[in-house]
This record gives C-alpha cells, sequence and structure tokens, in this order.
C-alpha cells in the first residue's frame, strides 16, 4: 500500500483531473474485456503500461513489482484451466493452453489499465471523486481523515515493532505471538489517545463538525480528452481490424 | 488607565480524571506584543496550561480573562475566543489531517469563514512564511518532521491570531530547522503577533523571550523580564533548572550577560584582544 501511494503522490500526472485519467484507464480496461485477447489484450498491456512508464513516470522496476502480485493471481487461476487432473495425475486440457493464454492477456491488459490509474492517483483523489458523484461528505471526510492515520498508526506500530524485536520480543514463535499480541493492544488505545489530540488540534482551528478544505482545482482540457480518445480509437482500431485480417 | 492584558489567568486550578492536580492556584499575565516563554521542568504543568488559553481546557477553579473580562464557554464564545488565539501543538501529527499541506493550512480559514479567494491568499502567505511553498501539494505522511512542525504552525498562522501559543516549538528540529522556526517567528511578532511558548529549553528562553514565567508543581513561581528571571540561580535552582549557559558564561566572564551567541562571539573577542 505505501509503495502504491508514494507513487501516486509523486507522479507527474498526480496533478491532472481525475476524470482525464479515469477515461484513460476505464476505457483501456473496457477495451481489455472486449477486444479479442489476442492481439487486443497484448495492445492494451502494451500501451498501458507504455503509458505508465514512459509518460507517467513510473519506474519500470516498480510498474514490475506491483504488477507482479496479481499477475501471480492471474498465472494460478491461468493453470486451473490448462491442466486437468485424473487417475493419471496432471495433464493439459485440449484447446487449455489457448483459454489459459486468452485469459492471461485479458487480465494481464485489464489489470495494466487499472495500474494506470491508481499508480498516478492518490486514494485521497478517488474520494474526492466519489464524493463528486454523491458519496457524503460526512463519509468522504472520514475515509480522507483515517487515510491520514493510517500512516501515522503505521509508523507507530513500526517503531514498536522494531523496539519489541531490539529486545529479542521475536526471539521464537511464542515470543513472537505474545509480542504482536502486546503491539495490537497497545495499539488500540494510541489510537484513541490520538484521535482525541487531533480533536483538539483541529478544535484550535474553528472545528465545527466539518472538515472543510481547500482542493487544488484541476481543470479538464479538451486538447488531453481528444488525445485520450484518439489513443482509446487507434488501440480498438487496431485490434480489431488485426483480429480480423 | 492601562487597558487590560490581552489573556489573564487568575488562580487557575485544574485536574485530569484520576484527580492527578496539573494546575494548583496559578496567576499569569499576557501582554500584548509580548513573546513568553511559559519554562518549566516535564511535569510542571506548562502544556495543561496552555490548553486552557484557547479554551480547550476548562478551568475547575479560577478564571480566564480576555481583554479583561472573564472567559465564556458557550460555542460561539469558544469560536470568537479560537479567531483570536492560534494553537500549535507539540506534535505536528496530532494537528494535520488533510490530504495535502495547502488543503490543511485552508481548514482554519474557511473555518473563519473567508471566501475561496481570500482563503488561497492566506495559505499561499503562510506556506511562504513558513518557507513550506514547494511542498504545498505534499501529503502530510511524506514531509519530514520539520516540515511538518512548519506545516502545523502554518495551518495556525493563516488565521492570523493576535495571539499565537506554542507548545514546545524547537522539540524534535534539529539546529537548522530550529533557526529557520525562529525567523519565522521574530517575523510574526515583528508583525505584531504576541507569542506564547511552552519550553523546558533555558537556553532558547534566554535567547528569544521578553518575559519568563517560570512553571513548578503546577503554578507559576514567579513571572518576570528574562534577563532577571533566568539570571537568578537560586530561583532557577529551586526549579530543577540550569542557568542559561550564555548567561553563565557572562557572570563567569563579570561583563554583560549576551542574550544571543552572535553577542557572546563578540564579548569573548574582545575580552580576548583585551587579555592579548
Amino acid at each position: 500500500m505505501a509503495s502504491i501511494d508514494r507513487l501516486a503522490q509523486t507522479s507527474p500526472w498526480r496533478t491532472l483531473p481525475l476524470a482525464e485519467k479515469a477515461l484513460l484507464a476505464l476505457g483501456l480496461l473496457l477495451l481489455a474485456l472486449v477486444l479479442p485477447p489476442w492481439p487486443g489484450g497484448a495492445i492494451v498491456l502494451a500501451v498501458a503500461a507504455a503509458t505508465a512508464i514512459g509518460l507517467a513516470g513510473i519506474p519500470a522496476a516498480q510498474w514490475l513489482a506491483i504488477f507482479a502480485a496479481p499477475f501471480g493471481f492471474v498465472l494460478t487461476g491461468a493453470a486451473t484451466l490448462a491442466l486437468g487432473w485424473d487417475s493419471g495425475g496432471f495433464r493439459f486440457l485440449p484447446d487449455g493452453a489457448v483459454a489459459a493464454l486468452a485469459m492471461v492477456l485479458r487480465s494481464a491488459a485489464a489489470v495494466s489499465s487499472l495500474l494506470l490509474l491508481s499508480l498516478t492517483t492518490p486514494a485521497t483523489d478517488f474520494v474526492r471523486g466519489a464524493q463528486r458523484l454523491g458519496l457524503p461528505p460526512e463519509l468522504a471526510e472520514t475515509a480522507l481523515a483515517t487515510y491520514g492515520f493510517l500512516f501515522i498508526l503505521q509508523d507507530t506500530a513500526t517503531a514498536m515493532h522494531a523496539s519489541q524485536a531490539a529486545r529479542l520480543g521475536y526471539d521464537g514463535p511464542g515470543r513472537a505471538l505474545r509480542s504482536l499480541g502486546g503491539l495490537a493492544a497497545a495499539l488500540l488505545p494510541r489510537a484513541f489517545e490520538r484521535a482525541r489530540r487531533l480533536e483538539t488540534g483541529l478544535a484550535a482551528r474553528g472545528f465545527d463538525g466539518r472538515l472543510r478544505v481547500l482542493a487544488a482545482a484541476r481543470t479538464i482540457s479538451p486538447i488531453r480528452v481528444s488525445a485520450i480518445l484518439a489513443t482509446l480509437a487507434s488501440v480498438a482500431g487496431t485490434g480489431l481490424w488485426a483480429a480480423w485480417r | 488607565m492601562m487597558p487590560p492584558p490581552l489573556l489573564e489567568a487568575r488562580r487557575l486550578a485544574y485536574a485530569y480524571v484520576g484527580g492527578t492536580a496539573a494546575l494548583t492556584g496559578l496567576d499569569l499575565t499576557i501582554a500584548r506584543g509580548e513573546r513568553l516563554a511559559v519554562l518549566g521542568p516535564n511535569g510542571a504543568g506548562k502544556t495543561t496550561f496552555l490548553l486552557h488559553l484557547n479554551g480547550t481546557l476548562r478551568p475547575a477553579g479560577g478564571q480566564i480573562l480576555l481583554d479583561g473580562r472573564p472567559a465564556r464557554y458557550d460555542r460561539a464564545s469558544l469560536a470568537a475566543w479560537r479567531r483570536r488565539v492560534g494553537l500549535v501543538l507539540q506534535d505536528p501529527d496530532d494537528q494535520l489531517f488533510a490530504p495535502t499541506v495547502a488543503e490543511d493550512v485552508s481548514f482554519g480559514p474557511l473555518n473563519l469563514g473567508l471566501s475561496d479567494d481570500e482563503t488561497r491568499v492566506r495559505v499561499e502567505d503562510a506556506l511562504k512564511a513558513m518557507g513550506m511553498d514547494a511542498l504545498a501539494g505534499r501529503p502530510p505522511h511524506m514531509l519530514s518532521f520539520g516540515q511538518k512542525k512548519r506545516a502545523a504552525i502554518a495551518g495556525a498562522v493563516a488565521m492570523r491570531p493576535e495571539l499565537l501559543v506554542l507548545d514546545e516549538p524547537t522539540a524534535g528540529l534539529d539546529a537548522a530547522g530550529a533557526a529557520a522556526l525562529l525567523t519565522v517567528l521574530e517575523g510574526l511578532h515583528a508583525a505584531g503577533t504576541t507569542l506564547v511558548f511552552a519550553t523546558h529549553d533555558v537556553d532558547f528562553a534566554w535567547a528569544w523571550a521578553d518575559t519568563v514565567a517560570l512553571f513548578e508543581g503546577g503554578t507559576v513561581t514567579v513571572q518576570g523580564k528574562a534577563e532577571t528571571v533566568l539570571a537568578d540561580r537560586a530561583m532557577l535552582g529551586r526549579a530543577n533548572m540550569p542557568l542559561p549557559l550564555l548567561a553563565e558564561l557572562g557572570m563567569a566572564a563579570g561583563g554583560r550577560l549576551p542574550r544571543r551567541r552572535a553577542e557572546a562571539v563578540d564579548l569573548f573577542r574582545a575580552m580576548a584582544g583585551r587579555d592579548g
């Protein structure tokens, strides 16, 4: 979570309007689902990865590391399509390899499309977007405050874990379990205490029950939208043309 | 007739749940435009006292006077009070909640009822004053401790309070960070903001405060000019606090007591020249 958040926060695309990035990513996702997996899925995968790495500034190694986790699940699922089990043991199913490859291509394309959005957009922008689509402000504010709070809690837990480990608290499974239990038990009252102090800090700045802040205005650019639509049209056209050729 | 002080605490008493007495009949006066150091060891009641200065805590005994009038604790009065008195907590994570620094700083001005345009100007000014304008779009969890501290102060500064209360403003900062922060606070003071800060650092109080209130056991044992209170070895000793280093060196040299490092260097250079 932390690495995705860090990439999203530092991406040059962070300041682009969510609507533009969603149009591109969800458009690619749709194409990944409707185009023939070969070569459509491969084209979507290539475009999404190249855009993320080449244009949105996501380092290739980090993109691959994050992509690898869901892709691992995809491969596991593909194995069940390609392989069967009978009294003779595992064997390849007829047409199984083709179905598995199609599933791998389609899923990899879909994952890379979603990564394009999630690696360039901080979680808070998604909450703001959901708020514009009708999410009640109370829920949005709670989600935003919780988001910030998670990192503080993570830092606290990391520091406590390091302190326990330094005192041999994780030397053996029994001790590790006891230390982990102690850590969890200590975190809860700390979270409450932190929340109480946060309320004091907010009250000092006029908190009246609403967490109003001035979010940066991001204007949708007709030029960028046109470029996105042209990209989607090109991917769709190339995918269909290559499949029917 | 003399105008009443900006804020005054009279016979202030407060005990936390469980009966721990934090303030025990404390008297203290904050004059307009001064830099007051609330000085004392850990557990002396400094933070508890600061939380009374904007109505976060309500005294169990005694009272707070604002412009000579007893403070009221109804919702409207508290809101008016907090427009005038800004508070910066010791740990900036207790204050920063918004997705970005700029959004967090906008929270106070928007609560003052300012327009978006006016708020934007306040945010830019406050961030620039704190040297944080380049980090306006950064989320708080990606800032260093010193940067968080400056962001938290910017959040209070953007409300342009008459009185800014800071709890241990230099705690956790390195020397460069503390020096940068002091430069900013100098600017705020020069612009007319009254500053109250809690500290257990006698050297910081010596270098920077106009007046000092010495806390001990939940009460103020003495309030007076910094050069008087902080040069009184016996008085500081009773609160288990040392003399400020520069004051002690000045006393040893037998001359005037330098308040800043540069003054001390000049003093010793002059002495070296005289002896040589």
